[in-house]
């Protein structure tokens, strides 16, 4: 029996036959939501600097991320957009990562300067969490050269203690990054993914048409590890990463996520490599790691090679507590969809789930999966742009510029690309890197931020036009972190059930909203939800009404969240 | 077919040699296929898999070296020890590699090579335990001189011994390629062998069969000839004797009981005695009635009223007696220029005729006929027509009366069918060219 038949047969046995994959080949389902660009009507005039003036330097074409971050705690997303800068010697203009306020009333106004974080870095993405319990949400932003962590003083106002934290004097090409209680003490750790050894004098000459100079591929560099920073409690951190096991300086890191692909609690971490085998750090539970990405099926394309992976994301797509990791990749090598064939082991299944055949003409950066249309089933969205600006001119039919993908999930484990039905300003082509996810404007679906090389970002507004509702749980831990990050949410409603995990990271440079949002269709109620905490606690509060954003306190029970 | 031979023994000579060659080929290139998949699946795939495992130690000795120079140009915060789990993955896999890329390993592989390069890994694990040890232990400069002095040469070294390996197994590649070709091309040429051989045997086989063909044909039409000549032979000897036996009836022992009579009617005039007269009287009716059945017997021997009055008077004349002999009564219907048959056409169609009209006595249990007989310019057509049973099925066996009739039609170039009139019964029709006025009064070789 295979694992589909498998979960099949066991959801059937306790009545959750409507999660089960159902047939193939059943009528496309239609997209019921328009994803509206109100960037300008929101105030939103950020642009990224990438700093390029020509001499076509690797990091300017791979940056930035962004976040929705609730950081004043107003129950309202806001917005952290990433900035580069300019390289030294080609001074022409300040530039900053930008902070905006959530007006309430889908407006936001720049906060950069009040909020402290008016600081000039080449940055590249940035994680949100409370690494000090304090109940305010904390920046880690990764740069080209140091990355920064900005406290949040919870007045508004962010204080750099990159050096007091013990992560100073650290020059690296940092991408991606994600809080995560490795050890499961309730403190954040901080797994930071670093690319490549690059600095401006250490840049080489690469060319696509022989003549010109054109940003070079990885392979022109040496890899550099990814960092492990152990939260010691008072604010500073231990850098563990070669006694954890997850030293490696071939790697080539631009993606991380949570995942606990042997159900044990202990969380592992999933790592994007570009030009390099894919890394799955299972943790032993005892401050290290194996490395086990081979054996698990997950290092690899289906044929074997390593391809350029960018942005990941994780998700239980089938309701089976196993999770599910989609990877982007460069063009013509196809995102990957590893789905678990066996505990712990998983498949590319990219091209029969209907992903790998849109995905091979573009170039995938952010990624993420969110129930777009809150019928029940996670969709996948992809953000697409070609790092050359010159491929145009290198491979006909290929673009700069690309149009995203949104993978709507058909319900039977297949999912059709619905993009240019979601509107015009979506499926317009984008250079675009990061991706979060976040109910910005409160209307109970998952809106969108994305941000472009060297271009503006985009907030695409959720126009649902069904009338399916959703439910939204915000955990606090008090044993575990604060931001319950790595606690599973698993909601019961009629004879179906899914679960989510509270993570950072994932995507690419990006955060998305660590509140866990289900699509629940037209149902006003769920039976039940129970909360694993990491801390090993379990709750479980029954009979919620839905529409609502909760607030689990652990311990110390659920509340609707104020406005909700 | 005396003189000739059956054709079948050659044929089934030459079967036998075509099933012979084809089954010969056909183990001759499944023993070749055979052994070329033995020499794919046991030689060339474990190359195959044998030159993956050589490569993936071969990757596993890049990345070590490039571990290595990472070690040594460390200019981050972490000590060389912080490599070691990198080491132990890429320690982990290469063992692996090695565990089986020996059970992979070719017999030309030499033993020496396999156990140098298992022995150097080994030897090089312990160099870096030790490299690790002495960093460790705060030797830092001593563990980094280990590895540029003793490290990278171990993997360079490595790096050489894979790469002859995987040198030579291309070699075995190429030499077992060759050997694939070789049989690809033994194969090849079989099938061509095989193809001509069985073309030539097609063509030789269907040679002989059209010869043959020919022959049997030839012989059929010569018997059919010959047949036709007997025939015609028989019919004409037939009624040559007949005239014959007809004409001394009528003329030789007619005439004596002509004279006979003739006396006996002078006799009776001159004897005095009436019983004497009496008894004579019934000697000459006695004479007279013999001299009838003799005449009528030379009639139907041979009906010379043919010759001396025509067909159709000698078809009436015969019809006129028909009733009171079979029982039959026979209408007749003629028209044309009867003067234009020959006599010894005459006689066959009469004879026809007469076969015919004693079927109708024998099967049509019928009382009446009708004879149709028309000559024109062009042809003879004689119709027989009754309205009996018909003609029996075609399985039942005819009687040797419509062979005959065949027979005799086909003898003088007419053509004899047998169809059934409207309200049934059976029609019997001759149909006979006649010949041009100038032309031969006879068919060939016709004579009565």
């Amino acid at each position: 029996m295979n694992r589909r038949a498998f979960v099949h047969t066991a959801l059937h046995a306790v009545g959750l036959t409507a999660l089960a994959p159902g047939p193939l080949g059943a009528a496309a389902r239609p997209l019921t939501l328009q994803l509206a660009d109100v960037t300008a009507a929101a105030g939103i005039t950020f642009r990224h600097n990438s700093g390029a003036y020509g001499d076509k330097l690797l990091p300017e074409t791979m940056g930035a991320g962004c976040a929705f971050v609730d950081y004043d705690r107003d129950g309202w997303l806001d917005v952290l957009l990433v900035n580069g800068m300019d390289w030294p010697g080609h001074t022409r203009a300040r530039s900053t990562p930008r902070l905006y306020h959530n007006n309430r009333d889908g407006t936001f106004t720049d906060v950069t300067r009040q909020a402290g974080l008016d600081i000039e870095m080449y940055g590249m993405g940035v994680t949100v969490g409370d690494f000090d319990n304090d109940g305010w949400p904390d920046l880690f932003i990764t740069a080209v050269g140091q990355s920064r962590l900005f406290r949040n003083t919870g007045k508004g106002t962010f204080v750099d203690v990159t050096t007091t934290s013990g992560l100073g004097g650290r020059q690296a090409f940092s991408t991606s990054a994600m809080w995560v209680d490795v050890d499961r003490d309730g403190r954040l750790d901080l797994f930071v993914c670093n690319y490549v050894k690059w600095a401006v004098e250490r840049d080489v000459f690469c060319s696509a048409d022989g003549r010109q100079k054109s940003y070079c591929t990885p392979e022109a560099f040496r890899g550099d590890t990814c960092w492990l920073f152990r939260n010691n409690g008072n604010g500073t951190f231990t850098d563990i990463t070669a006694t954890s096991g997850i030293f490696d300086s071939s790697a080539k890191s631009l993606g991380v996520t949570l995942v606990d692909v042997d159900g044990n609690g202990w969380p592992d971490l999933f790592v994007a490599n570009d030009t390099q085998p894919n890394k799955l750090y299972r943790n032993q539970g005892n401050g290290t790691f194996k490395e086990g990405g081979v054996a698990a099926g997950v290092a690899f394309s289906a044929d074997g090679r390593a391809r350029a992976g960018m942005g990941v994301a994780s998700i239980d797509l089938d309701g089976s507590g196993q999770p599910t990791l989609a990877v982007t990749n460069f063009d013509n090598e196809m995102a990957g969809l590893y789905r678990p064939v066996s505990p712990g082991v998983f498949r590319d299944t990219a091209v029969a789930a209907g992903i790998g055949g849109p995905s091979r003409a573009t170039l995938g950066f952010g990624c993420a999966f969110a129930d777009l249309d809150l019928d029940g089933a996670a969709d996948l969205v992809v953000v697409n742009g070609h790092i050359d600006d010159t491929v145009r001119n290198l491979r006909p039919g290929a673009t700069y510029a690309q149009a995203p993908h949104l993978f709507l999930n058909q319900g039977d484990g297949a999912f059709r690309d619905a993009a240019a039905e979601a509107g015009a300003a979506f499926a317009r082509p984008m250079v675009a890197r990061g991706l979060a996810v976040g109910d910005f404007d409160r209307d109970g679906d998952l809106d969108l931020l994305v941000t472009t090389n060297n271009g503006p970002c985009r907030l695409f507004r959720n126009d649902l036009a069904n009338r399916h509702r959703s439910i939204r749980f915000r955990l606090v831990g008090t044993r575990s972190n604060r931001d319950g990050i790595g606690a599973v949410v698993r909601i019961f409603h009629g004879s179906t059930s899914q679960s989510r995990t509270v993570h950072s990271g994932g995507s690419y440079l990006s955060h998305s909203d660590l509140a866990v949002t289900f699509g629940v269709g037209l149902r006003d109620r769920i039976d039940r939800v129970v909360i694993a905490w990491p801390s090993s606690q379990f709750e479980e509060f029954p009979n919620l009404a839905t529409g609502k954003t909760y607030v689990c306190t652990e311990t110390r029970g659920i509340v609707v969240a104020d406005g909700r | 077919m005396a003189g000739s031979s059956s054709p079948t023994p050659p044929l089934l000579a030459g079967l036998v040699v075509t099933l012979l060659a084809v089954i010969a080929s056909a183990y001759y290139m499944t023993s070749q296929i055979t052994a070329l998949r033995t020499l794919q699946a046991d030689v060339a795939d474990r190359h195959r898999r044998h030159s993956l495992q050589l490569l993936r130690i071969q990757n596993n000795l890049n990345a070590i070296g490039l571990g290595m120079r990472d070690m040594l140009d460390n200019d981050g915060p972490y000590p060389l020890s912080a490599w070691s789990s990198q080491f132990a993955r890429l320690r982990a896999d290469l063992d692996d590699a090695l565990h089986v890329e020996a059970t992979l390993t070719a017999a030309d592989i030499e033993p020496d090579q396999r156990t140098y390069l298992v022995q150097s890994v080994g030897q090089f694990w312990d160099a870096l335990d030790r490299t690790f040890a002495l960093d460790a232990s705060g030797q830092t400069a001593q563990a980094r001189d280990q590895i540029q002095v003793s490290l990278q040469a171990r993997q360079a070294s490595l790096s050489t011994a894979v790469a002859r390996l995987l040198a030579r197994n291309n070699e075995a590649d190429a030499e077992t390629a060759v050997r694939v070709r070789g049989i690809y091309d033994d194969v090849q040429r079989q099938v061509y062998l095989l193809i001509g051989a069985t073309l030539a045997t097609v063509l030789v086989t269907g040679l002989f069969v059209i010869r043959s063909n020919r022959r049997v044909f030839a012989r059929l039409a010569a018997l059919s000839d010959e047949r036709r000549e007997l025939a015609r032979q028989v019919i004409a000897a037939r009624e040559s004797t007949m005239r014959e036996v007809s004409r001394e009836l009528h003329d030789d022992l007619g005439q004596s009981l002509t004279a006979m009579g003739s006396m006996l009617a002078r006799v009776v005039l001159r004897l005095p005695e009436a019983a004497d007269r009496d008894d004579l009287r019934e000697v000459q009716v006695i004479a007279q009635a013999t001299l009838d059945k003799v005449r009528g017997l030379s009639q139907s021997l041979h009906p010379s009223v043919i010759e001396d009055a025509g067909l159709d008077v000698a078809i009436e004349s015969y019809l006129s007696g028909i009733e009171r002999q079979i029982g039959v009564a026979v209408s007749f219907e003629r028209s044309g220029a009867f003067s234009r048959v020959d006599p010894a056409v005459a006689i066959h169609v009469y004879r026809i005729l007469q076969e015919a009209l004693n079927n109708v006595a024998r099967h049509a249990r019928q009382s009446q006929a009708r004879v149709r007989l028309a000559v024109t310019d062009a042809s003879l057509v004689l119709e027989i027509e009754d309205h009996g049973p018909g003609l029996p099925s075609t399985n039942e066996r005819h009687g040797l009366g419509l062979v005959g009739m065949r027979e005799r039609a086909t003898l003088i170039g007419g053509a004899l069918t047998f169809t059934v009139p409207a309200g049934g019964g059976t029609c019997v029709r001759l149909t006979l060219p006649m010949p041009d006025a100038g032309a031969a009064a006879s068919p060939a070789g016709v004579t009565a």
